[in-house]
């Protein structure tokens, strides 16, 4: 092949493709002066060493979580009626027929595992290296109600499965819940849980809802916060 | 970018870019691959065509001329019937999930999916004037399938179907959905 012809073709190095895309953009809105504020940040050296990533590996599995979740939700019918329930077929039908399913079942349900690991080990670097201290408390606080989102997270999908162990596992955590005295006000908080007098289809619906609707919207938002508090703040140094 | 006036050349670096955005191109691309795999519908499990034995609620020697019975697919397991013919809104081999057995007004027994063909909707027997109605959009046949009144120009569709061995019951092609 005679390759000095070829040189004389007026083909573009990618960059300056993504350059023209980039210059169009920016001519629009400021996307890059935006990007570069909200990603160029100086890291502190103490802040280099490998325990002060937990809370962005904490960032990254609810990212898989929404997404695996986003996708199981395509196949999942939360409809506990019926025998054998819509509810725990479709969870079979996901594991056993869809292409795949297995594996973004799988990254959701491990996804969920390590997610309170992480959130754990963050927790306890956040408590080692003194953290918490003014003036950030409030990002403690804030960090607090996620992990029991999180809590409530594990709690409302344990339940979706409608196999046995979801269900008993059910039964014991509301039985839990209605603990509280006096009995008037233990009875009344099951029976809002349970959306019955037993736990049985509404309940699904309600944990459902929850898990899907409610507390994603909630952590979106609580992760924004956080994250704004962090900004404000900068990495805390070491004790 | 500095001599941009210069004839554009395929340099190595050119080359290099260009490997390099493949490269990224194909590691989205196979990041990407396994939810498309998720999201293609999966395979119909246990799906398999099969004569559908219905029970009719009166059997079709004793119906009288001009007289109709509806039936229903039976749904354990749960099964659709196959149309043989249609037009319209129905073709061969389109899914119906009923029926009617009719006996014409010459006397000719027929079996009809229960669908209409303008738009698919369960037609019902009108018994006064000895007509299939649909109720959607006023579509109107004679009890052979052949149109009376539009908007439906197609006749009903048949399904392909004998006697049973139960003079009650008729055997139609039908699937058993795996579902």
């Amino acid at each position: 092949m005679d390759w000095s012809s070829v040189s004389e073709v007026a083909i573009p190095h990618p960059r300056e493709i993504q350059v023209a895309v980039v210059e169009w953009l920016d001519e629009r809105y400021p996307f890059t002066k935006s990007v570069d504020e909200a990603l160029y940040q100086r890291v502190p050296n103490f802040a280099n060493a490998f325990y002060y990533c937990f809370g962005g590996m904490v960032f990254i599995l609810i990212v898989l979580q929404l997404l695996t979740g986003i996708l199981l939700s395509l196949y999942y019918v939360p409809d506990a009626t019926g025998i054998p329930a819509p509810a725990y077929t479709s969870v079979q039908f996901i594991q056993n027929t869809v292409y795949l399913g297995w594996l973004i079942r799988g990254v959701h349900f491990w996804g969920a595992n390590l997610l309170i690991i992480m959130v754990l080990l963050h927790m306890a670097r956040v408590y080692w290296t003194g953290s918490y201290r003014a003036p950030r408390e409030l990002n403690w606080m804030v960090g607090v109600v996620m992990l029991l989102l999180i809590l409530a997270f594990s709690l409302t999908g344990y339940l979706l499965p409608w196999d046995q162990k979801a269900y008993f596992a059910t039964e014991v955590t509301i039985k839990i819940a209605g603990l509280p005295p006096p009995p008037q006000l233990g009875e009344f908080i099951r029976e809002i849980l349970q959306g019955g007098p037993v736990v049985g289809p509404p309940t699904l619906q309600r944990f459902f809802t929850i898990h899907v609707f409610l507390l994603p919207a909630l952590i979106t938002l609580l992760m924004y916060v956080h994250f704004r508090f962090i900004r404000a703040h900068g990495i805390s140094e070491p004790m | 970018m500095a001599d941009s006036t210069a004839p554009a050349r395929f340099t190595r670096r050119t080359f290099l870019g260009w490997w390099m955005a493949g490269l990224l191109t194909a590691t989205v691309v196979v990041g990407l691959a396994p939810i498309l795999v998720y999201l293609w519908p999966a395979p119909p499990k246990g799906q398999k065509k099969l004569p559908v034995t219905v029970a009719l609620d009166k059997p079709l020697d004793q119906l009288a001329n001009g007289e109709a019975v509806k039936f229903d697919a039976p749904t354990s397991p749960n099964t659709a019937f196959i149309m043989a013919n249609g037009g319209g809104d129905n073709a061969p081999g389109a899914l119906a999930f009923g029926g009617f057995a009719v006996k014409d007004t010459n006397g000719k027994p027929h079996v009809f999916a229960i669908n209409c063909s303008h738009l698919g909707c369960p037609i019902a027997v009108n018994t006064t004037d000895s007509t299939f109605d649909c109720p959607c959009h006023g579509s109107r046949f004679h009890l052979d399938g052949t149109v009376l009144h539009g908007p439906a120009t197609a006749p009903l569709s048949d399904l392909s179907w004998k006697q049973g061995s139960d003079p009650k019951t008729i055997v139609v092609d039908g699937l058993e959905l795996g579902f």
